[in-house]
């Protein structure tokens, strides 16, 4: 019952300070928005494209790199702009078509189009994009031309019109295109869920070890050694710090998980299944918070080590970019992490569809993790109380 | 003078034994930037040429002409590794596993339906999380059909009227003319100069600009935590002027962020091989940076009832500047209105003006220097007048 207490005062500790409130709850929620936002969804290459004065061919180029799949095409005011944002890396590739283009293509004279890129392999690669809408577009110019050259059309316009029309009765030569190989990323996967889910890992961790400091408040201040002249163990002392801990994640979970489905529409997967994750997780993080507080003295101290523990071993652990991508060899170190198990889970139970019994082994690993570090927390929070 | 001197030397004695200025402004940024590096190097899809495969199971002279010339120059640019593969069994099997990006299958009929003006077509196949080579694979095969269809069309708009004014010329000897005509539009390359930091110079300068606002707190914020001890009074009841404490203080911001930021660059620059650029930029930049850090710290600091709220407050907006100024991730690459927004963080300017500083010469740093400063001059003003009522106490 006292252990209860113990671990209501500390929830109180914690969220009567506004700020704290801000970092557990809406920080979170303010990433997954951003990296949704931002990664989430296509990552395609985005060509910029300055075509002021091209004339209509000039715009039906642009429409032809429109239809381009897997390219964004984003129009640039002025040339001189559009290298400026391909050096600063802001676009992948730019493409000026130049003023007077219309014209010089109708009166038959030579016209080069530019493509800049950075020395990048990926400004470079799209070039080949860019030649092949610029070849679509050449069929149809290039048979006009030749039309007028040969004497059978009166015009170059009327040659274009000739061949627009004929192009669709012309026997073409095409291109089929098909994919072969898994997916790594589930296809039903929305915009927000995989960004979800490691962040919701990422801040249970990195919030539990910062709440280290509130254990070093509470011994700098005497308030433990005053708990413990009253008659109360300190295994009562010991199960109230972490059950307050445990209360803490918990809660948070709970916030930003229904907040990021009711707002931005994520999907978690089977709810028995993310429990398990959530309290195992919430577990492994009390654990290493309670150890870290008490192997620190000054509360600055320990800020400096959870923030370099929690965000490392988050990135190490898949949550600021996804463990499928990781090289194999990443791949193993990273599952020295709690964060990579729990990103598993996560992407079974999100990508997969899996339920709890799909998830068994990273849940037994969970399990051993929150096993030994709170045994080490145990052993050393009765240390430091008794000292 | 010297008491502000010998106020900020008692600061710095304080601040390195308790090493918590040691861990956040050195210790944290450059094991984070460590971290940072040698999870995301090899990730970056930068790096790697595009793998594509070819299966040319046609022997006639279009297939061949595509393989020998236009893959031929492809391979050449170093940017494409074509290799040549037997089967398609075997090539979808590798495309599959994802050793090869894409396939591009030329069918065995492919040259002698062109030439008999049938429809034709060539086969891509690319690994399913490619989608980016796959897509510039279907592009180069899109050019040569492309190529292939002008001669079509020409020959067919010809034919269509006429056969205009060399009587009428045989559909083959036109199609020779059409083959033989220059491309109507000619695309030319423009190399633009990269002012984008690399991945390990990005995670140096991002950890350490993101901590360098972390740093600076422990200058001014301590003033706060000298009024709660009490040893503000003393101090103003000595005979040190007001400018001199405030001055000690600052002096001790300053100098907290000069030194994190020389450790930085030095320690990331030989342990990691991070690229500053001009060391006159790079240090106009810090200072700049530095002092912008300084402004918003010690305006919050300054609305903050204790030192324990200021320090929280300063948290919450050094880490939303902090993200906001793409110090993890580059937000200016973002699309939408989030690569605006990123002007409104100090961190986006110090960013923006190393990319510059490798894209150009120094003259480059001073409109984000001066941005930086504009940040600085606006919140210290204010923070000032403030202070001084702070130190009346």
């Amino acid at each position: 019952m006292k252990a209860i207490w113990i671990a209501l005062a500390n929830l109180h500790r914690m969220f009567r300070v506004r700020t704290n409130i801000f970092f557990v709850f809406v920080f979170p929620m303010v990433l997954i928005l951003v990296l949704g936002a931002t990664f989430g969804g296509s990552s395609s290459p985005r060509l910029g494209v300055a075509a002021q004065g091209s004339g209509p061919l000039g715009a039906a180029l642009v429409r032809q790199l429109d239809r381009t799949p897997h390219l964004r095409v984003e129009s640039v005011s002025s040339p001189a702009t559009l290298l400026t944002q391909v050096q600063r890396g802001n676009l992948t590739a730019g493409l000026v078509i130049p003023p007077g283009y219309d014209t010089a293509v109708r009166a038959g004279h030579g016209v080069a189009v530019r493509y800049m890129a950075r020395p990048g392999q990926s400004s470079q690669q799209l070039s080949e994009t860019v030649r092949g809408a610029v070849a679509q577009q050449a069929a149809l110019l290039g048979a006009a031309r030749f039309a007028v050259a040969e004497r059978s059309a009166p015009s170059f316009s009327a040659g274009l019109a000739e061949a627009a029309a004929l192009s669709r009765a012309v026997p073409a030569v095409s291109v089929t295109s098909s994919t072969a190989g898994t997916p790594l990323f589930s296809k039903t996967l929305g915009q927000f869920d995989l960004g979800a889910s490691t962040q919701l890992l990422l801040f249970l961790f990195l919030i539990a070890l910062t709440g280290a400091v509130a254990l070093i408040e509470t011994r700098r201040l005497g308030v433990s050694r005053r708990v413990l002249s009253t008659p109360t163990s300190p295994g009562t002392v010991i199960a109230g710090e972490t059950l307050g801990r445990v209360l803490i994640s918990v809660i948070q979970a709970v916030v930003i998980i229904l907040g990021s489905s009711l707002l931005f529409g994520v999907n978690w997967g089977q709810p028995i299944g993310v429990a398990a994750v959530v309290i195992l997780f919430a577990l492994v993080a009390a654990g290493a918070g309670i150890f870290l507080g008490t192997l620190f003295r000054t509360e600055q101290q320990a800020i400096g080590v959870s923030l370099l523990l929690g965000l490392g071993l988050g990135a190490l652990g898949g949550c600021m970019v996804p463990l499928e991508v990781f090289s194999p060899t990443m791949k193993r170190v990273a599952h020295i992490t709690p964060q990579a198990w729990g990103n598993d889970a996560f992407a079974r139970l999100v990508g997969h569809g899996a339920s709890i019994t799909g998830i068994l082994p990273q849940l037994g690993v969970l399990a051993a993790y929150a096993v030994v570090l709170l045994a080490l927390a145990t052993w050393r929070l009765r240390r430091v109380l008794s000292a | 003078m010297r008491s502000a001197v010998l106020i900020c030397v008692k600061d710095l004695k304080a601040r390195f034994r308790d090493r918590s200025a040691l861990l956040i402004g050195i210790v944290v940024p450059l094991g984070l930037a460590f971290i940072f590096n040698s999870i995301f190097s090899g990730i970056s899809g930068d790096s790697k040429a595009i793998q594509l495969g070819v299966v040319a199971l046609d022997r006639g002279p279009i297939a061949q002409q595509f393989v020998s010339q236009v893959l031929g120059a492809v391979g050449r640019s170093g940017l494409i590794a074509v290799q040549q593969e037997s089967s398609v069994a075997g090539a979808r099997a590798l495309t599959a596993k994802g050793t090869l990006n894409a396939v591009i299958v030329i069918p065995a009929d492919f040259s002698a339906r062109v030439e008999a003006n049938q429809p034709a077509s060539m086969r891509v196949i690319g690994n399913v999380d490619s989608p980016i080579s796959s897509e510039v694979a279907r592009s180069i095969a899109e050019s040569y059909a492309a190529d292939l269809n002008r001669v079509r069309l020409s020959v067919a708009t010809v034919v269509a009227h006429g056969g205009g004014n060399s009587g009428a010329p045989s559909p083959g000897r036109l199609a020779a003319l059409a083959a033989a005509a220059a491309a109507p539009v000619a695309v030319r390359d423009v190399s633009a100069k990269s002012k984008e930091l690399d991945q390990k110079s990005f995670f140096a300068a991002g950890m350490a600009v993101f901590f360098l606002f972390f740093t600076v707190q422990f200058g001014v914020t301590s003033l706060l935590e000298e009024r709660s001890d009490g040893t503000l009074a003393r101090l103003l009841a000595a005979p040190i002027t007001r400018t001199s404490i405030l001055g000690g203080k600052l002096l001790t911001s300053f100098l907290l962020g000069v030194i994190s930021m020389v450790v930085l660059v030095a320690a990331t620059s030989l342990l990691f091989g991070a690229s500053w650029g001009n060391p006159a930029g790079v240090a106009v930049l810090i200072v700049a940076a530095i002092l912008a850090a300084m402004g918003i710290m010690a305006l919050i600091a300054t609305l903050a009832k204790n030192a324990e709220q200021a320090g929280n407050w300063q948290s919450v907006v050094a880490v939303v500047l902090g993200l906001l100024g793409g110090t993890f991730f580059p937000v200016s690459q973002a699309p939408g209105v989030l690569s605006k927004l990123t002007f409104a963080a100090p961190q986006a300017w110090f960013l923006r003006g190393l990319g510059d500083l490798r894209g150009g010469g120094i003259s480059v740093v001073w409109l984000p220097a001066l941005a930086m400063l504009g940040f600085a001059v606006v919140t210290g003003g204010i923070a000032m007048t403030r202070l001084r009522h702070i130190a009346e106490v």
